[in-house]
C-alpha cells in the first residue's frame, strides 16, 4: 500500500475541508476497534460470571435474567460495530473537536434548518504541511494518567497534603505551565486549603501520611 | 390553590438567612462551570455531593438548584464572546450570539440571553408548580409495567433518537447498565460480578462513574489535545449589558416562543435543551425569512439568542418537575440529581411529595429564588464571568483533577474507589476519544436498577407472562410513541448514512489510489 503524503497534502490545500491523513496499513482508521474488542472482552466476562453465579434465594425471574439482556445487547451491538469500521475508515476530523456525541449533528440540524452550516466553526486550522502528528497526544495524556495513579499510590504514605501537592503539579507541567516554581506554590497551598477546610470546616478526616503528628 | 399556600410556605423556609447564602453559592458556582467549556451543571453537582453530604439535605439541594439553572446560564457566555459554547445547550444561542458580539453588540447579546434564560426558567418553574401535583396523581397510578416502559422509553431515546450514532448509543447504554449491575442484587441477594472483592457489594457509587466520566475522562480527553488545537480568539465585550425598550419589545415574542418549546420538553426524555433550544432557533429563523430581517444570518439578532436561551431554561424547569413528580430524569444533569436524592436516602417520584413535602416546596421556591440570583449575576456581572475564561487552562484542569480524587476519596476514604475513578476517567476519555455518546451511560447507571427491578416485579406478579408488559393504556401509548420516533429517526438515519458513505468510499478510494 503506498503512502499518498503528497496527494492529501495537496488535497488539503485545495479542499479546506480535508485534512491530511495517509493510510499505511490495515489499521489506519480502523484503531476504533479497540472498543469493539473491550466490549467483546467486557461482554465475555459477564456471560462467563452469569453462567457461573451463585444464585441464591429461587424468585423467578432471578438475578441472571437481567445480564442475560445486557451482554446479547452488548454482543450484538459489538458486532454491527466491528462491521461498519470494517466497511468504512473512520479518521478523527478536527472539525468536529468539541462535538458533542450526545446529540446527532443531522438531527439538531434538521431541527433548525440550518442544513449543511457547520454546527461547530473550527476556531484555527491545523497545519497540514510536515509530518502528520497522531490525533492523540498520548505523552500528555500518559503524564495525567499516571499522576492520577501515582497519586493513588503515594496517598496512604505521603498523605494529603504532599500527594495531592504532587498530582496538581505535575497535570499543570503536563497541561503546558511553564512556571515550575510558582506552580509548586499554588499547588501546595491549595491542597493544604483542602485539608484545612476539609478537617476543620467538614469535619472529614483526610489522611495525613507520615506527617502525621507534626501538623 | 393548595399549591400555592404550599409554596408561600416553602418560600418562608428558603428565605432564611443560611439558606439564602446556599442559594447564592449554588448559582456563582453553577455558573462558573457554565461559563468554562466543557464542564456543567451534572460534573459540578457530582463534585459537590461528597462534600455536601454532612450538610441537611434542605440546604444541599437548594445549593443544588443553583448550580442546575447556573449552568444554562452561564453556558451562552462562552459561546457569545468565543464562539465556544460552554456547553451544548446553548450551541444554537452561539450562532446569531457571536456574530452579535462581532458586529460590537456583545453586551446585548449578554443580557438578552440572561433574560432569556430567566423567562424561561420562571415560566418553567411556574407551571411545575401547578402541574407536579397533577402528574403525581396520575403517577400514583402506575405498578411495575408503567415504570418498567417509561426507563425503556427514557434509554431508547437518549440512546438512539438523539444520539449521533444508534449503535454507539446503544454500547454506551449496555456499558452504563454492566457498570449499574456490579454489587449485590437486592430481590435475591446474590452477589454479582464483584470479582470476590467485599469493596463491590454495595455497587460502584455513582458518584464516582459520574466523576469519572464527566470530570477525569474531561481531563484525560484535554490533555490529549491541548498541545493540538488551538486557543479560540475572544471577543472583547465593552459596556454593561443593558437592554433598552425596543430591543425588549423585539425579544419578547422570541423569548415566549422558545419557552413554549421548552416547557414540553422538559418531560419528555430526549436528553435535555439540545432538541428544543435548535427548534426555537430553526422556527426564528424561518420567521426572520418571512418577514425579511436582515439582521438574521449576517449581523446577529437579537431574537436568534432570546428563542434559544428561553427554550433552554424552559426545558430545565420542566425537568425538574419530572424528576420530581415521576422519577424520571430527562436529561443527564436531571439524572444526576435523582442520584443526589438517592444519596440522601430519597427517591423521587410521588411518595416525595407525601414523605418529604416541606423539602421539595422549599425546593421549589428556592428555583424561584434562584433565577432572581441568576438574572442579578449574569446580567451586571457578565464581563466579571467573561475574565473566568482567562485562568491559565494548566491550572483550572489540575484543580479539576484534584476535586475529583478528592470528591470520591471524600464518599468513603477508600483506595479501591480511587482505582475505579482511574479507570472510569479512561473509560470517559475513549468515548470521547471515539465520539461515544456519554449521556446513556449516566442515564443507565441511574435508571438501570429501576428498570431491572420493576420488570421482575411485573414478571414475578404475572408468573413470566410477558403481554403484562404491554397491558395497560400507558405502556401502549409509551411504547407506540417510542416506536414511531424509532422508526422516524432510522429514516432520518439512513438518508444521512447514505450520503455520508458515499462520500466516505469516494475518498477512502482515492487515499488508496484505487
Amino acid at each position: 500500500m503506498k503512502t499518498t503524503d503528497n496527494a492529501s497534502a495537496s488535497l488539503a490545500e485545495q479542499s479546506n475541508d480535508e485534512y491530511s491523513v495517509r493510510i499505511t496499513g490495515f489499521w489506519s482508521g480502523r484503531s476504533e476497534l479497540i472498543v469493539p474488542a473491550l466490549v467483546f472482552i467486557l461482554a465475555g466476562f459477564l456471560t462467563y460470571g452469569t453462567a457461573t453465579m451463585k444464585v441464591m434465594g429461587t424468585s423467578v425471574p432471578g438475578p441472571q435474567f437481567f445480564p442475560t439482556i445486557v451482554c446479547v445487547l452488548l454482543f450484538l451491538m459489538a458486532i454491527i460495530h466491528t462491521i461498519q469500521i470494517l466497511r468504512t475508515r473512520r479518521f478523527p476530523h478536527e472539525d468536529s473537536e468539541g462535538q458533542n456525541a450526545d446529540f446527532s449533528t443531522d438531527l439538531l440540524s434538521d431541527l433548525a434548518d440550518t442544513e449543511n452550516e457547520a454546527i461547530y466553526v473550527p476556531t484555527a486550522r491545523p497545519s497540514v504541511t510536515g509530518k502528520r502528528k497522531a490525533y492523540s497526544d498520548w505523552k500528555t495524556l500518559g503524564m495525567v494518567a499516571g499522576a492520577v495513579a501515582a497519586f493513588i499510590l503515594a496517598l496512604p504514605v505521603l498523605g494529603w497534603i504532599l500527594s495531592a501537592a504532587g498530582l496538581f503539579w505535575v497535570v499543570c507541567r503536563a497541561l503546558g505551565s511553564k512556571r515550575p516554581l510558582f506552580d509548586l506554590s499554588v499547588a501546595i497551598l491549595f491542597s493544604s486549603a483542602i485539608q484545612l477546610a476539609f478537617n476543620a470546616g467538614l469535619g472529614l478526616n483526610l489522611p495525613s501520611g507520615f506527617l502525621e503528628g507534626l501538623i | 390553590m393548595e399549591s400555592l399556600s404550599l409554596l408561600m410556605e416553602g418560600f418562608s423556609q428558603a428565605l432564611t438567612p443560611m439558606n439564602l447564602l446556599w442559594v447564592v453559592i449554588g448559582a456563582v458556582l453553577g455558573t462558573a462551570v457554565g461559563v468554562l467549556p466543557g464542564l456543567g451543571s451534572a460534573m459540578a453537582v457530582a463534585l459537590l455531593l461528597p462534600i455536601t453530604f454532612s450538610l441537611e439535605p434542605t440546604a444541599a439541594f437548594i445549593m443544588f438548584a443553583g448550580v442546575y439553572f447556573g449552568g444554562l446560564f452561564g453556558d451562552s457566555t462562552s459561546g457569545i464572546l468565543l464562539n465556544t459554547p460552554g456547553n451544548s445547550s446553548a450551541i444554537a444561542s452561539t450562532f446569531e450570539g457571536h456574530r452579535m458580539a462581532l458586529d460590537g453588540r456583545a453586551a446585548k447579546a449578554l443580557a438578552t440571553a440572561a433574560m432569556g434564560a430567566f423567562i424561561g426558567g420562571l415560566i418553567a418553574t411556574t407551571v411545575v408548580v401547578f402541574f407536579a401535583p397533577v402528574l403525581v396523581k396520575m403517577a400514583t397510578a402506575f405498578g411495575p409495567a408503567e415504570y418498567f416502559a417509561l426507563a425503556v422509553f427514557a434509554f431508547l431515546a437518549i440512546s438512539s433518537v438523539v444520539s449521533d450514532s444508534v449503535v454507539k448509543g446503544l454500547m454506551s447504554l449496555g456499558l452504563g447498565l454492566v457498570l449499574a449491575l456490579v454489587g449485590v442484587d437486592g430481590p435475591s441477594g446474590t452477589a454479582r460480578y464483584t470479582l470476590g472483592m467485599p469493596e463491590l457489594f454495595d455497587g460502584m457509587s455513582i458518584v464516582v462513574i459520574t466523576v469519572g466520566l464527566l470530570a477525569l475522562g474531561e481531563v484525560l480527553h484535554i490533555a490529549s489535545r491541548i498541545h493540538r488545537d488551538e486557543t479560540a480568539v475572544r471577543v472583547e465585550s465593552k459596556g454593561r449589558p443593558r437592554l433598552d425598550l425596543s430591543d425588549i419589545r423585539r425579544a419578547m415574542p422570541a423569548w415566549l416562543r422558545g419557552t413554549a418549546f421548552g416547557v414540553p420538553f422538559g418531560v419528555i426524555p430526549a436528553g435535555g435543551s439540545e432538541v428544543p433550544t435548535f427548534m426555537a432557533y430553526g422556527l426564528e429563523k424561518k420567521l426572520a425569512a418571512r418577514n425579511g430581517d436582515t439582521d438574521f444570518g449576517t449581523t446577529g439578532s437579537i431574537r436568534g439568542v432570546a428563542a434559544p436561551e428561553a427554550a433552554a431554561n424552559a426545558t430545565a424547569g420542566t425537568a425538574m418537575g419530572a424528576l420530581l413528580a415521576l422519577g424520571l430524569p430527562t436529561s443527564a444533569t436531571a439524572a444526576i440529581m435523582l442520584a443526589a436524592f438517592q444519596q440522601y436516602g430519597m427517591q423521587p417520584g410521588p411518595l416525595l411529595f407525601e414523605r418529604s413535602g416541606p423539602m421539595v416546596w422549599t425546593l421549589l421556591a428556592s428555583l424561584f429564588i434562584g433565577l432572581v440570583i441568576l438574572l442579578v449575576l449574569n446580567m451586571q456581572f457578565a464581563v466579571l464571568w467573561a475574565k473566568l475564561l482567562l485562568i491559565p487552562r494548566h491550572y483550572l484542569y489540575a484543580g479539576i483533577t484534584v476535586l475529583s480524587v478528592l470528591g470520591v476519596y471524600a464518599i468513603s476514604s477508600s483506595i479501591v474507589d480511587l482505582w475505579i475513578l482511574l479507570g472510569v476517567g479512561l473509560l470517559g476519555f475513549m468515548m470521547r476519544r471515539y465520539k461515544f455518546p456519554l449521556a446513556p451511560v449516566l442515564i443507565a447507571v441511574i435508571l438501570g436498577p429501576l428498570a431491572e427491578t420493576e420488570l421482575r416485579r411485573a414478571l414475578t406478579v404475572s408468573q413470566g407472562d410477558l403481554s403484562i408488559l404491554i397491558d395497560s393504556p400507558v405502556t401502549i401509548v409509551l411504547y407506540g410513541l417510542l416506536a414511531i420516533t424509532l422508526v422516524i429517526t432510522g429514516i432520518q438515519h439512513l438518508r444521512h448514512s447514505k450520503t455520508a458513505r458515499s462520500q466516505a468510499l469516494k475518498f477512502d478510494t482515492d487515499k488508496l489510489g484505487v
